[in-house]
């Protein structure tokens, strides 16, 4: 069985109320959309949150989902969506700013500088940008699922991207080949 | 893909979670569950209060036919009973859907 059919199947299941095939969703997915949110936000800890957040949404909209839709790009819309609330809300990123600190001096490997210069270029893009380049450039999402996932015209995707990726390599000091 | 696009991979992929995380799903399912149960709990008190209401109601004009009534409606209200405690164990023990009102 292919992954869009056993997916297609447990969504199935789920819509008919099984725990368990939800659960099996859940697994499946957990990384794409944690790392999508992780990439997203630069909080690891919040991104964690979100995600749980992501995933009871999704239990309660699973009767919503379209046979044939992909749910890596549907989860990572629900969680694109909670994350632009949590940017909203200024005290929980604030609330948040001090475990992330935290958190990264557990989590970063070598070659450090190179991360570092990445997350701060990251941390200055738009949310929308970042969001895009999270997907595309990180997570092999397809111009398309990224703009159905965010739910952004393409030709705005791509010019995202575009203009996102050419701010990373500038923050990295490295040479764009395709250009 | 360019050298510079696989250069970011490379650093990006340093924030992947790991593809399995037994502790992240069961957080996640034990919020489902949670979920579910006040759901069910939400649902049984509704139909506890409604179903009280409506005895409260028609208990006057029922408490006079049972009487009447009452040798030969035992056996189907038994029934009646029994069948609806199979629908419940039969749909999983979820009152909601034994009611027909959803997953």
């Amino acid at each position: 069985m292919s992954p869009a059919s056993l997916d297609e199947a447990l969504v199935a299941a789920a819509q008919g109320g099984s725990a368990e095939a939800f659960s099996r969703l859940v697994e499946r997915h957990q990384q794409a959309v944690r790392a999508f949110l992780r990439r997203a936000c630069g909080d690891w800890s919040a991104a964690d949150d979100l995600a749980q957040e992501t995933f009871l949404a999704a239990w309660s909209r699973i009767g919503r989902l379209k046979a044939g839709a992909s749910v890596r790009a549907w989860l990572c819309g629900i969680g694109y969506n909670k994350h632009l609330t949590a940017v909203r809300s200024a005290s929980r990123e604030r609330a948040r700013g001090q475990a992330y600190e935290d958190d990264r001096e557990v989590t970063l490997d070598a070659p450090a500088e190179d991360k570092i210069a990445l997350e701060k270029a990251m941390a200055e893009l738009p949310a929308e940008q970042r969001a895009c380049v999270a997907l595309c450039l990180a997570a092999d999402f397809s111009h398309a699922e990224a703009a159905e996932a965010l739910d952004m015209p393409l030709g705005t995707v791509k010019s995202h991207i575009s203009r996102g990726r050419a701010r990373l390599l500038l923050a990295l000091g490295v040479c764009d080949d395709a250009s | 893909m360019t050298q510079a696009d696989d250069r970011l991979k490379v650093l990006f992929a340093q924030d992947e979670p790991p593809a399995r995380d037994a502790a992240f799903s069961t957080a996640v399912m034990e919020q489902v569950m949670r979920r579910r149960f006040r759901e069910d709990v939400a649902v049984l008190s509704g139909v506890s209060v409604v179903g009280a209401g409506a005895m409260w109601f028609v208990w006057p004009t029922l408490q006079t036919a049972l009487v009447a009534v009452s040798q030969g409606l035992a056996p189907a209200l038994g029934a009646v009973v029994l069948a609806f405690c199979a629908t419940m164990i039969l749909s999983g023990g979820r009152p909601a859907a034994a009611l027909g009102l959803g997953s």
